[in-house]
């Protein structure tokens, strides 16, 4: 079989899927909603989770009760608007804010008298992990704010020097780990929904007994599957650019490590699809994978930071390298000791296996129904 | 002299302890309609499997058209027309979209491919909907459709399952027709199916096969004869006992007795002077109301050799 004769089978193969995924237009929207709806979700949920809502109330206008308010929004872990007791109060109770801090009547007098000051603090301790923010976070407020109102008396503070040239926030960070599963996930879909639906409408018969390798079936599969996997992807880079506000330093490693990942995840979408067979069962498949893969790999912090036996896994998770290389295309650090150069073979080997996989297995179950 | 279209030998395939087809062999020749039959569970699909290379089998040997299969499948491929049963065509494209990726995937040459598919589907009446989507198609048009396909690249040998299934019967007297100029212009055809007027009226010879096992091979119409010459249907009162039956049987000539709600099927060996001998033990006993006289039919000819129980 020539060459000319395997680029014009995968050609022929991808654009067939192309236009099919196009005339069916329910699987091409679940296709590309499926990973944005992923990122948002993952996003408000460190949103919500990150900083606890609270009320202060403010019975002292003076300047140092002022200066005690702003060290309490400096400290990152609250979102403070002020109101009255009786609004705190209603507010509490409803169950829309996590404490009310009320700083007492008499504060900047007080101090200046050096005299104890009592801030009464009401939590609604009904989430532990919202309760000990608040517990953790006003004392160190309160450390925080005696440290700049007071300089002369506070006589140990911390040196700080930065290994990274600049600081990320954990939002922009996680938003970059997300996106990459937003595109394993999308691959993941593609692949194994145009693959399946061979199965479905009985054309892999049609497939498996043309005079071409099963390899060759395979790449058309994936490139054919790529295109709407593309559509997804470009749509989750639009998100992070655009509505988080993430820019990427290196854009081409953003191109090489985007079209690596979408090579590997669709190759496996393609072995998933011939092995179920059925899309029904792809789809919840293709998520059921992502979700306990995207936890293993690293989206939070560097993945050798998990401990050993995480650690351990996380560096037989192929997305661990993806998202190493991810953040390091977009906020220019490397996060994994084994480096860029390592992450890009780990992963192109990892598609060419995947590729290999998904044609063995297509040549294995054939056209079986 | 030419070798076979397909040589199996000694073929066996083996699932776990499950074996589909033992020790199977037969021969097809150049030019024919060979009709492959058996119940369902016989081995059928598992044979053609291993003919199209998609699947290997435990043991034996498959040539087609000269070649091996295990050695070299792609080029068996090449030469192989297939219409599923299911057609397998991509419902949601156009028939134009569907001919054409099949042309790319069988390498036809670009050139001269849209006369040629205007060519194919004048033939099946088709080139009106060329344009439509297959999903708008009749069953009939569909099976065209693949038989079309199937053509495209010009096989040499064309393997049809169950050619008329679920087609009305002018569709299927025209697929019927469309397979015979198939052989008139050369190509090997096998066919499988269960619709067994079908097979009595294309192939040329049949293999009936059972739990993996050749039953029979022959030319239809000489099946239809070594299970008797004529089969005699009588409507009689009251039905006839059992001593009647075991009485019939006994006389020189009568293959087989069968007695049921108020008729008895008699097949016969030796022409009208056993018929006579019949006729004169069945009115000795019982009132005879109707008598006709036909030749066996390959349905009774597959029953006898198969049996009656049901297959899943």
């Amino acid at each position: 079989m020539s060459v000319r004769h395997n680029l014009r089978v995968v050609r022929a193969v991808a654009a067939a899927d192309i236009r099919l995924t196009l005339r069916e237009p329910l699987f091409a929207i679940i296709g590309i909603l499926i990973p944005i709806n992923f990122l948002l979700l993952f996003l408000l949920f460190a949103i919500s989770g990150g900083q606890a809502p609270i009320a202060v109330v403010l019975n002292d206008r003076g300047p140092l009760a002022e200066q005690f308010v702003q060290a309490m929004g400096n400290s990152s872990s609250f979102i403070i608007h002020p109101a009255s007791a009786d609004d705190a109060e209603r507010e509490i109770r409803a169950g829309s804010i996590v404490a009310v801090v009320t700083v007492p009547q008499g504060f900047d007098a007080a101090l200046a008298a050096k005299a104890p000051i009592d801030i009464p603090v009401e939590v609604n301790n009904l989430n532990v992990d919202f309760t000990n923010d608040i517990r953790r976070a006003i004392p160190l407020s309160i450390t925080s704010f005696y440290a700049n109102a007071f300089p002369q008396q506070v006589v140990v503070t911390a040196r700080e020097s930065d290994v990274q040239p600049q600081d990320t926030g954990y939002i922009p960070y996680l938003a970059v780990s997300i996106m990459v599963a937003g595109l394993m996930l999308a691959s993941l879909l593609q692949g194994s929904v145009n693959t399946a639906r061979d199965y479905e409408l009985g054309t892999a018969k049609e497939l498996a007994l043309a005079p071409v390798s099963r390899l060759t079936i395979g790449v058309g599969k994936v490139l054919g599957a790529a295109a709407l996997a593309t559509a997804s992807a470009l749509l989750l880079l639009v998100v992070v650019v655009l509505f988080i506000g993430v820019r990427p330093l290196h854009p081409l490693e953003v191109l090489g490590f985007g079209l690596l990942i979408l090579a590997a995840f669709l190759a496996i979408g393609v072995l998933v699809g011939t092995l179920v067979r059925r899309r029904q069962q792809a789809i919840p498949l293709s998520i059921a994978a992502v979700l306990p893969l995207f936890f293993l790999s690293g989206p939070f912090g560097p993945a050798n930071w998990l401990g050993t036996v995480p650690g351990a896994i996380a560096a037989a998770s192929p997305l661990t390298y993806a998202i190493a290389a991810f953040q390091h295309a977009f906020h220019g650090y490397q996060t994994s000791p084994q480096g860029l150069t390592a992450d890009a073979i780990v992963l192109a080997a990892f598609s060419v296996v995947a590729v290999a996989l998904a044609a063995f297995a297509f040549g294995r179950r054939g056209a079986r129904q | 002299m030419t070798e076979p279209a397909i040589e199996l030998t000694g073929l066996t395939k083996r699932f776990g302890s499950f074996t589909a087809v033992d020790g199977l062999s037969l021969s097809v020749e150049r030019g024919e309609i060979f009709g492959l039959l058996g119940p369902n569970g016989s081995g059928k699909t598992t044979t053609i499997d291993m003919i199209s290379g998609l699947s290997r089998p435990t043991s034996g040997s498959i040539t087609v058209l000269g070649t091996d299969v295990l050695t070299d499948p792609r080029k068996i491929r090449r030469s192989l027309g297939t219409v599923p049963q299911e057609n397998a065509l991509y419902e949601e494209l156009t028939a134009e979209a569907n001919l054409k990726f099949h042309a790319d995937l069988f390498e036809v040459p670009r050139k001269g491919l849209d006369q040629k598919i205007t060519a194919l589907l004048e033939l099946a009446q088709l080139q009106e909907r060329r344009k439509s989507r297959v999903s708008t198609f009749s069953g009939g048009m569909k099976r065209r459709l693949a038989l079309v396909r199937a053509m495209l690249h010009e096989p040499e040998l064309l393997y049809f399952d169950e050619p008329t299934l679920g087609v009305d019967v002018q569709s299927r007297h025209d697929l019927w027709d469309r397979i015979l100029e198939l052989k008139a212009r050369g190509t090997t055809v096998l066919i499988t199916s269960n619709y067994l007027e079908e097979a009595n009226a294309l192939c040329d010879r049949l293999a009936i096969i059972d739990r993996g096992r050749l039953v029979a091979l022959d030319s239809p119409s000489r099946l239809r004869h070594s299970f008797g010459d004529t089969v005699l249907e009588m409507r009689t009162h009251p039905t006839p006992g059992e001593d009647i039956v075991r009485r019939v049987t006994a006389l020189p000539g009568v293959v087989s007795a069968i007695a049921s709600d108020g008729s008895l099927k008699v097949t016969v060996e030796g022409g009208a002077d056993v018929t006579g001998k019949v006729v004169t033990e069945v009115v000795g006993w019982t009132s005879l109301q109707e008598i006709q006289s036909r030749e066996p039919s390959l349905d009774e000819v597959f029953l006898s050799l198969t049996g009656k129980e049901l297959r899943e």
